[in-house]
């Protein structure tokens, strides 16, 4: 008993001293999740969110009226470039052409610039804007659509996801100017709008939003499990077995199941560690709120941190060198990640691939973890498949690693 | 001249004996390339969304089918109640929903679904705006057009996926090739042997790069084909510049590996900081999720990183985006500038035997 524990307190000694292992297993993981969490998690609401965008207004020197509706989208627009908090940059940075400048000579400019992707939109406010806003609203808000010309053009590009949001936030804010002179006129009632509530399926609250962390946790735990399983099994016993490392543990009194066991060991304990550095970051940092405490939840983290062991047995038991096995791990490190629902939802894919989500044991303790913390309400096969089949995985990686694996070089 | 070849075909046989490191080379990203094309087309796509709907009352429920028939969407569906909408959602039948009370429009999304669901939002908010203003009978008195200024028409997002994918290829790659190599012949001391021959440093440096140049170049043409065949992916690709930037780029980006070949002493050390520097960069260069969405530092990080600008002038060439003349040149002259000074620098330094 005293040699599996010291075994195991060796097995884990060493992936901390090792600087890829270190690496790997404990830094990438809660890299990923901080890279993850500050992309995805900020979403529509990130408060650095800054465009620079050109307005050009046509219409000023042709109206004359005492009502003019380009003025107004002028100082909204330029309003918007004065940031609501100190220290923070505003949501848009405005060009507008000088008083020397060509309109016309400026507005290809700034389109240019934009074809460049130096801006995210230019604003035009055609002449006769005014005029034909005027018209709408004194129609009664029921005059036909009116004419292309007529209306703001708005220049963005397709292929810059800068531009699309911009563009999406302008033509929000537009809308918003819109409804408000509609409103003033009579023609729109505030009071009487549409609600449009937002809701999300599989939560206990429909209208609460399951924060991006809590959704990608249990991905990042089990991908964690996932690559010391896949990498971290194969890479310690076949370097040792080459170092003729393991040779040195043959000619003491312990045994192959001892040392098994002790492997095991250490190995749960390690990936003990990185869940609860995992959580840890994404408790304090990102404001997780996932419980990973139910004994349903630490069974299943068990049971896949224990597939992942023997699918990394498996890989062992067919390489036949350290750099082969590390090149088999690699190649199905990716697949077996994606097409699990990891990260990316399993969406249309074609039969042969689906046989294969259906084959791969991620898919299914992944399912089972997020059902456990409540973050999923079904999963791809009922219960209770997806624990028999990483059940099955570790019975059929055991037994083919009992037949082939070679504890020793040459043997 | 005649060293020089023996030595050129004697990397080209080494290279074509090692088959783990041809299926990496060759294989691997076509690998990538089939998995997340199946995964990714379509994804987020709004012209392509499926919209579940229920109608729970009768009020304005043909101006509401009317809105939604306009809406610009790929498919609407209607379902009889939420619990059957819901179930459509979550096995996406349909990519995201919406229910009519009478009073008011609830959108309901799949959570797991975020990275979509700014679009699906998007399309929300242009129905709800809609129906409401033409609820009320009125019509919008200012209104915007949006103009497509740029010369490249609008491509699908797996279109700006595939020229990061390659770009990250010729990275990873690239790194690798001269550090990985250079300490495995240090390792199997060939080196050793090498170095006591007349033969330049620099030279066996060259005729690792020639090898591995040409390697790349089939290997992104053979990514692109399959991108183009299977996927039905449109490029127009400026080949010229293509060739030119996948030159410049592999170049450059070896450069950098003979660092790690100084910087390590075994091949397994050298792909993994070559592997680790090439996971952080395509994390951090817009490979797979757009830089605009990532917290200003960050922005700023990515803007400092080769893979941000090669994967920008891989779109350029292959005619997913927009790129100035003067910012392609320079990139491309950045990376063989790179090449240029870093291989006779390091040549003298990392072409030597193992210290013992």
């Amino acid at each position: 008993m005293k040699g599996i524990f010291a075994l195991a307190r060796a097995h884990v000694i060493a992936g901390i001293r090792e600087k890829d292992t270190l690496f790997w297993f404990l830094v990438f993981p809660l890299f990923l999740l901080t890279i993850l969490t500050l992309i995805f998690g900020r979403l529509g609401q990130d408060p650095e969110i800054h465009f620079t965008i050109a307005l050009i207004d046509r219409e000023a020197a042709s109206s004359d009226a005492a009502f003019s509706p380009s003025a107004i989208v002028r100082e909204l627009f330029s309003s918007l470039t004065l940031s609501e908090t100190p220290g923070e940059r505003p949501l848009f940075s405005l060009r507008t052409p000088a008083s020397t400048d060509a309109l016309d000579a400026f507005q290809e400019k700034e389109i240019e610039q934009l074809r460049r992707g130096n801006r995210a939109a230019v604003l035009v406010i055609p002449p006769g804007f005014d005029r034909n806003v005027l018209q709408s609203l004194q129609a009664g808000g029921q005059s036909p659509q009116p004419s292309v010309e007529a209306g703001l053009q708005l220049y963005m590009s397709q292929t810059s996801v800068a531009s699309e949001t911009a563009a999406a936030i302008i033509e929000q804010i537009l809308a918003g100017l819109d409804r408000n002179l509609l409103a003033q006129m009579g023609l729109y009632d505030e009071a009487a709008s549409i609600d449009v509530v937002t809701e999300w399926t599989q939560q206990e609250q429909a209208d609460s939003e399951v924060p991006y962390v809590n959704y990608v946790l249990p991905s990042i735990v089990l991908m964690g499990f996932f690559t010391t399983g896949l990498f971290g099994v194969p890479g310690t016993i076949l370097y040792n077995r080459e170092g003729k490392v393991l040779r040195q543990y043959w000619v003491t009194p312990l045994s192959v199941r001892q040392y098994l066991l002790g492997f095991g060991v250490g190995h749960v304990i390690f990936c003990a560690i990185q869940f609860a550095l995992v959580l840890l970051l994404g408790r304090l940092a990102f404001g997780a709120t996932l419980q990973f405490s139910s004994w349903h939840t630490v069974l299943l983290l068990i049971l896949a941190s224990a597939t992942f062991l023997a699918f990394g047995f498996l890989i062992t038991s067919f390489a036949r060198s350290a750099n082969g096995g590390m090149a088999i791990a690699n190649i199905l490190n990716m697949p077996m990640m994606f097409l699990s629902g990891m990260f990316f939802p399993i969406v249309g894919l074609p039969i042969f691939l689906m046989i294969l989500v259906y084959a791969n044991p991620v898919t299914y303790v992944l399912e089972a973890l997020r059902q456990s913390v409540g973050i999923q309400a079904g999963t791809l096969m009922p219960w209770p498949w997806p624990v028999l089949v990483p059940l099955l995985w570790i019975l059929v990686c055991s037994a083919v690693a009992v037949r082939r694996l070679r504890w020793d070089v040459g043997s | 001249m005649r060293s020089f070849a023996a030595l050129l075909l004697a990397e080209v046989r080494n290279f074509t004996r090692d088959k783990l490191m041809l299926f990496f080379t060759l294989l691997f990203p076509v690998v990538f390339i089939l998995l997340f094309g199946f995964l990714f087309s379509g994804m987020g796509d709004a012209e392509r969304a499926e919209v579940g709907f229920v109608l729970e009352s009768a009020h304005n429920e043909e101006l509401l089918l009317s809105v939604l028939s306009e809406a610009g969407v790929g498919n609407t569906i209607s379902f009889p109640d939420r619990e059957e909408l819901e179930a459509a959602i979550s096995d996406h039948r349909v990519d995201f929903g919406l229910i009519w009370t009478g009073d008011d429009l609830r959108f309901l999304y799949d959570p797991g679904r975020l990275q979509e669901n700014v679009a699906f939002q998007q399309i929300a908010g242009g129905i709800a705006a809609e129906f409401d203003m033409r609820a009320q009978g009125a019509q919008p008195a200012i209104t915007v057009h949006r103009i497509h200024a740029g010369e490249i028409e609008s491509t699908g997002w797996f279109n700006l996926v595939l020229p990061g994918i390659l770009a990250f290829t010729i990275l990873s790659s690239g790194l690798f090739a001269v550090s990985g190599h250079l300490t495995q012949m240090k390792e199997r001391k060939i080196l050793d042997r090498l170095i006591v021959t007349p033969m330049r440093p620099t030279a066996l440096l060259i005729a690792i790069a020639i090898v591995r140049l040409v390697v790349g170049l089939i290997s992104t043409f053979i990514t692109l084909g399959v991108g183009m065949l299977i996927f039905r992916l449109n490029f127009t690709v400026d080949w010229v510049r293509y060739i030119l930037f996948v030159v410049c780029s592999t170049l450059g980006t070896m450069g950098l590996g003979t660092v790690i070949a100084l910087l390590v002493r075994r091949p397994s050390s050298a792909g993994n900081l070559a592997n680790v520097l090439a996971m952080i960069m395509m994390f951090l260069a817009g490979i797979y999720f757009p830089i605009e969405f990532m917290p200003g530092f960050l922005r700023t990080i990515s803007a400092g990183l080769p893979l941000t600008h090669m994967a920008n002038v891989m779109r350029s060439v292959t005619g997913v985006m927009d790129m100035s003349d003067i910012r392609y040149w320079l990139t491309t002259a950045a990376f063989l500038g790179l090449a240029i000074v870093l291989f006779p620098l390091m040549a003298r330094y990392v072409v030597k035997p193992l210290r013992r």
